[in-house]
């Protein structure tokens, strides 16, 4: 299609996703307990795939496709190591 | 109409990703907080991916977004489930607001 998106979309795109990373940091400053930073560890990946996406869509230039496929796997392999270090050191 | 359907999945997928994180600030306890965070943001992954690969409209760009949407479906369930798992046994209880249901049907 390559149709051109008007640039003024791709920054309100933009303004969501860093208000997003924003309250999201909010969260991991004052989680009560570790799991709570975890969870907001777990969003601030999904946010960087989102901002990665829509960067690539800005430049027009798909080789910036390959990045969400590794980073979904790396945030899951190490939300998972984190979670199940903490329950294994509790016991 | 290319563009207009472009750019609707674009701003509603951001929109769903910032839903998720004032879902993860307001509620009260980690149940909640987990319930906002898996859903709302596989939900606007996946709108964005589908906005971006029209936008692209290339083979090997429909099949990495495949692999990524069916990853991350596969994953955030998941995630969400060893992070309850790992929840400490003193924080185990719900706020007063989530446990009204369970304790009405005893």
């Amino acid at each position: 299609m390559n149709a051109l998106i008007p640039e003024y979309i791709l920054y309100i795109a933009f303004a969501f996703l860093m208000l997003a990373m924003i309250i999201t940091l909010i969260r991991l400053l004052k989680g009560p307990s570790i799991n709570d930073q975890i969870a907001a560890m777990d969003l601030i990946s999904s946010i960087i795939i989102g901002l990665i996406l829509v960067y690539s869509v800005l430049i027009s230039n798909a080789m910036y496709f390959d990045i969400p496929v590794i980073l979904a796997l790396v945030s899951f392999i190490g939300t998972i190591a984190v979670s199940t270090y903490i329950s294994q050191k509790n016991g | 109409m290319d563009k207009l359907i472009i750019s609707i999945l674009i701003l509603l997928g951001s929109f769903f990703v910032l839903i998720s994180a004032i879902g993860l600030l307001r509620f009260k306890d980690l149940y909640g907080r987990l319930h906002a965070t898996t859903k709302a943001t596989s939900f606007g992954i996946l709108l964005l991916l589908i906005g971006v690969s029209l936008y692209f409209n290339e083979v090997h760009v429909y099949i990495k977004a495949l692999l990524i949407i069916i990853f991350i479906y596969l994953t955030a369930p998941l995630a969400a489930h060893s992070i309850v798992k790992s929840i400490l046994p003193k924080n185990k209880k719900l706020t007063a607001d989530s446990a009204k249901d369970t304790q009405e049907k005893k």
